[in-house]
């Protein structure tokens, strides 16, 4: 039923829709025209999820590990090419990516009423770019992608945002700019030593190409200190977007001033491209310095963790609650990331995806009473569950699922985690259990404050509980949240295959016997077959 | 003996000369011809120019050296030349409703420019130091007085005398290089210099080492690298923003040109010592630019900051002395060429009344009251940061590329990260233009069309540039100079 998927350029297609959109308001649209443009874009991005929907079907989950390939030559001259496909956990990433998309827009027909062309405008161009970095298989195109994306981003903080908004969105754009150049001089580095060499390390003699397979391929013959290098080049660009530990202080500012779409993109789709990074580049093209550094990472997460809680833990305003629960979310995902195990891997794509429903919904649900009230300060609610029962009931579901209760997706994600922190060491899982329990501290206080006890604010009596909109965009997340928490399998299905590709790749036991399978000399060129380890 | 034949190789620089001096003629007689008219005139020559200069590219599919070997044509020479036509015509475009609007005379205008140009492209072609000297003078003198052509404005005065005064101190430390390195090697001829050179200094003369850092300190101040670049803020801002622009891009531009060919042809065999003052020189340039540029209020201020930011960006390609190095350095100034041109026009279109317009705060609202110049500004602002999909992004990343590969790993290092924090003072117009709103709401009348189309063109140059750059980047590489 889906072989033609197999016969168009689908990720193509799903990519460039949104731009075509973007063309389509620029160019054949009145800014005057705002019901048409809101509910054009809109239907844009719903037809982008549709296209993106068959992906799910088709995607081969016994097949290779990268499908539904695009390669065309696009600068020959230095060995750059047009390179699409995807793996497991790309699908995953891109369908939350056009789903939160259509949320997003539907959540905005009512937040934004000013310059609603150019936000649009920008809500599509967003979409192209992110889905853009999860399809691209070039490094220069994923680039390319990484950087186009900032810029939409950069103005829907900017004109659409709180009072902060200028700082908070130049803040956020230096931050990911000066990481990303970094990261910039890595991808030069593995593209030199791949060709003629670069500083004392003769090269591979191959011919030029950013060609992530091709990179993925050499990755056993990359000498130990070039790894080391070029890891830290990485890491700069992928921790400051996850965000990790000491690089997350643009996060709460962007959180905050960003308007709700915003924040449910950037919550939702953009953190998750940094820790895309680290599981598409950083440990399969460098292993050994993966490994190395293994110790390092882990507790910069589990600081993460305890830190994000903790700073949760003492905010009075909704919005900034939830911003650094992500900081604390995000630690459990490089955790069990760099646990470099099955279940630490597994459960940390599955929980990248769990984040992106639960706080996507989070944001999604502090902006609905932002829009009633204009205040996100939790003294400023209170008892709020008695005329909003809908409201507080879906609530509940997503803080639920956000602290791990079982039955809801955030439980299978956490547990997974735990569960690798655990084989690699005992008392990682201590303390990332320490963190649960802070987040189910701060979580369910803030529920407590925000729905239970007397209503104490007269506006308050009047609220409106969720229209049909409302529901409409709260739904896919809610059953997502159970359907995932109930049956994880077919989403543990199309990860089973890249997950094992890294934990070949990663795991010390096996990257040891590697090591000593390959040559001491990395100066010859090792057989891209035997590399892939496939 | 000069033989006929290679006269009829001069052609496009006789040709372009002849079209000055015709220019400069017509506004003698009588009441003179009109701005348009020169304008055209001056448009016509440069297309003729760019038509011979393709006819003897043709001719001379080989390196060839005429004219007592103090004459090259060559790759090199013909992309120079190219695109300091490129940018000149640009120029033109530029300066039309400028003129009028200041009421100044064309014909002579145009007539500088062409002269100013024509020096160019002796430059492109110089071989012996001395060649290369006169006809860098050729295109200062010009320049000197094309800043200081608003002369009922005190800024251009003042631009104009700083900029001769400082000029013609730093030919004179060109010339007194020159005649050191002379002194020590006994020629000017690019190629044998190199080779006399070598033996000079393995002799330990005291003349080579002086001689080449005169020479190169005189090179840096005509490409305004830090610390000789004083004079460039004050110039930027006082001349008449066309001529602005077209120092910023063609009068550097032709500046690396004979930079590159001195550096590399002439003082090869001393590259270990060279490379080492270009890498201080470049971190420097690179570092002051931008922190430079953080604080500036005035739009062409900022400007001139960042054309000397981009400068130190440039030298990271000279560095390396490498194939990567010197076609990412052409590339570059291709598309920093279409890039600042459309940057400052965009500015020359929000000029009201001669020197309004130039402060951050000028900008305020611009995308409400004219979406099309601040989505062209916002264009030339990404660009200039290296944001993909421009060519300013293709341009720096092999900049940036050649410098690692080169081994100038903390060069590079620098380079990017000052270049991230550009973002922040571009972004400022940015803010202005899209963020922040203003009290007029008036949409900003377009009048000339040229200008527009000026702007239009370079837009689509830098994106093209940056989608496509596959056949510039093959362009490039076929012009390059040959490497030790």
């Amino acid at each position: 039923m889906f072989d033609w998927v197999h016969n168009v350029p689908i990720l193509s297609i799903v990519c460039y829709i949104p731009l075509a959109g973007a063309l389509i308001v620029m160019f054949a649209m009145k800014s005057s025209q705002t019901a048409t443009i809101r509910k054009f874009a809109t239907g844009v991005a719903v037809l982008d999820f549709f296209v993106s929907l068959p992906l799910w079907f088709a995607f081969d989950r016994d097949g290779a590990l990268f499908q539904f390939m695009e390669s065309v030559p696009w600068i020959e001259t230095i060995g750059v090419r047009y390179e699409f496909g995807i793996d497991g956990i790309a699908l995953l990433l891109i369908l939350l990516t056009t789903l939160l998309g259509v949320l997003a827009f539907l959540s905005s027909w009512s937040a934004v009423h000013d310059r609603e062309k150019e936000y649009y405008i920008f809500l599509l161009l967003l979409q192209t770019g992110m889905i853009g970095v999860f399809c691209a298989l070039d490094f220069f195109l994923f680039y390319v992608f990484w950087e186009v994306m900032l810029v939409p981003m950069y103005f829907l903080i900017g004109i659409w945002g709180g009072k902060r908004k200028l700082y908070a969105a130049i803040k956020f754009f230096l931050y990911t700019l000066a990481g990303s150049v970094l990261m910039l001089l890595g991808i030069l580095a593995l593209y030199f030593y791949n060709a003629g060499g670069l500083l004392g390390w003769q090269g591979l003699g191959n011919p030029e190409s950013f060609s992530v397979t091709q990179f993925h391929a050499i990755a056993a013959s990359i000498p130990a200190d070039l790894q080391f290098w070029i890891f830290l080049a990485f890491f700069v660009g992928f921790a400051i977007k996850v965000p990790m530990f000491p690089f997350h202080t643009w996060l709460p500012d962007a959180h905050v001033e960003a308007p709700t779409a915003g924040s449910v993109i950037l919550a939702g789709v953009l953190l998750k491209m940094g820790t895309y990074g680290f599981l598409r580049f950083s440990l399969p093209i460098l292993p050994q310095a993966t490994v190395e550094l293994m110790p390092w990472v882990a507790a910069l997460s589990l600081v993460g963790i305890i830190y994000g809680a903790l700073v949760a833990m003492a905010q009075k305003d909704m919005k900034k609650l939830v911003a650094y629960s992500s900081v604390s979310h995000m630690g459990f995902v490089m955790l069990g990331m760099f646990a470099l195990n099955g279940p630490g891997l597994n459960g940390s794509v599955l929980q990248m995806i769990n984040h992106g429903i639960s706080t996507g919904a989070l944001f999604l649900l502090v902006g609905i009473v932002y829009e009633r009230r204009h205040t996100r300060l939790i003294a400023d609610y209170g008892g709020i569950s008695a005329v909003m029962p809908l409201y507080a009931t879906i609530f509940l579901i997503i803080t639920m699922s956000s602290i791990g209760l079982p039955v809801l997706n955030g439980f299978i994600g956490e547990f997974t985690i735990l569960i690798g922190a655990f084989n690699r060491n005992w008392w990682w899982a201590l303390i990332a259990a320490l963190g649960i329990v802070l987040g189910a501290a701060y979580m369910l206080w803030m529920y407590q404050r925000v729905f239970f006890g007397p209503i104490t604010h007269d506006e308050n009596r009047s609220l409106k509980d969720l229209n049909g909109r409302e529901i409409l965009y709260l739904a896919p997340l809610v059953i997502l949240c159970f359907w995932i928490g109930l049956y994880p399998k077919p989403f543990l299905a199309v990860l089973e295959k890249p997950v094992n590709f890294l934990v070949e790749r990663v795991d010390p036991t096996y990257a040891a016997e590697a090591v000593a399978a390959s040559p001491a000399v990395p100066s010859t060129a090792v057989p891209a077959a035997a590399a892939v380890g496939e | 003996m000069p033989n006929v034949d290679h006269f009829l190789l001069l052609a496009p620089e006789i040709l372009l000369a002849a079209a000055g001096l015709l220019l400069l003629l017509a506004g003698a007689i009588g009441r003179g011809v009109s701005n348009r008219e020169s304008a055209f005139v001056a448009m016509f020559g440069l297309v003729c120019t760019g038509g011979l200069l393709f006819w003897v590219n043709y001719v001379t599919p080989e390196r060839l050296l005429i004219l007592g070997d103090s004459f090259v044509l060559d790759g090199f020479s013909f992309f120079w030349k190219l695109l300091a036509l490129v940018a000149t015509a640009l120029t033109v475009l530029l300066s039309i409703g400028f003129l009028e609007e200041g009421r100044y005379r064309g014909s002579e205008f145009y007539a500088l420019l062409l002269f100013a140009t024509c020096g160019m492209l002796f430059m492109a072609s110089g071989y012996t130091l001395l060649t290369i000297w006169i006809s860098l003078e050729t295109m200062a003198l010009a320049s000197y007085i094309l800043a200081g052509y608003f002369k009922r404005e005190v800024r251009s005065n003042e631009a104009a005398l700083k900029y001769f005064i400082l000029g013609a101190l730093s030919s004179g430390v060109l010339l007194y290089g020159i005649s050191l390195l002379y002194g020590a090697a006994g020629t000017v001829q690019l190629a044998e210099l190199s080779q006399r050179l070598a033996e000079a200094d393995a002799q330990g003369s005291m003349l080579v080492p002086l001689g080449w850092l005169l020479l190169a300190a005189g090179l840096f101040f005509k490409v305004s690298a830090v610390p000789f670049h004083i004079w460039t803020p004050d110039v930027y801002v006082g001349a008449p923003t066309p001529v602005t622009a077209w120092l910023a891009v063609a009068s550097k531009g032709a500046s690396f040109a004979i930079l590159l060919r001195i550096f590399y042809e002439g003082l090869i065999s001393l590259r270990v010592e060279w490379q080492t003052v270009v890498a201080v020189v470049a971190v420097a340039t690179m570092v002051w630019g931008n922190l430079a540029a953080l604080t500036q209020d005035n739009v062409k201020r900022m400007l001139a900051y960042s054309s000397i930011a981009h400068a130190g960006y440039v030298l990271l390609g000279v560095l390396a002395i490498s194939e990567v190095g010197l076609w990412s350095v052409l590339f570059y100034m291709l598309a920093y060429t279409f890039i600042t041109m459309g940057a400052f026009g965009t500015v020359i279109l929000l000029e009201r009344r001669e020197y309004a317009g130039e402060t951050c705060a000028d900008y305020a609202g611009l995308s409400r009251r004219s979406p099309f110049l601040a989505a062209m500004m916002l264009l030339f602002l990404i660009a200039l940061t290296g944001i993909p999909p421009t060519g300013g992004f293709v341009g720096k990343f092999y900049l940036f590329a050649a410098a690692l590969q080169g081994g100038w790993t903390w060069v590079a290092v620098i380079g990017v990260l000052t270049s991230a924090l550009s973002l922040y003072y571009y972004f400022r117009i940015v803010v202005f233009m899209y963020l922040k709103d203003s009290d007029a709401s008036t949409p900003i009348p377009v009048r000339s069309p040229a200008l527009v189309g000026a702007i239009a063109f370079c837009a689509l140059a830098t994106l093209i540039l940056g989608i496509m750059p596959g056949p510039f980047i093959e362009f490039a590489k076929s012009s390059l100079l040959p490497l030790p």
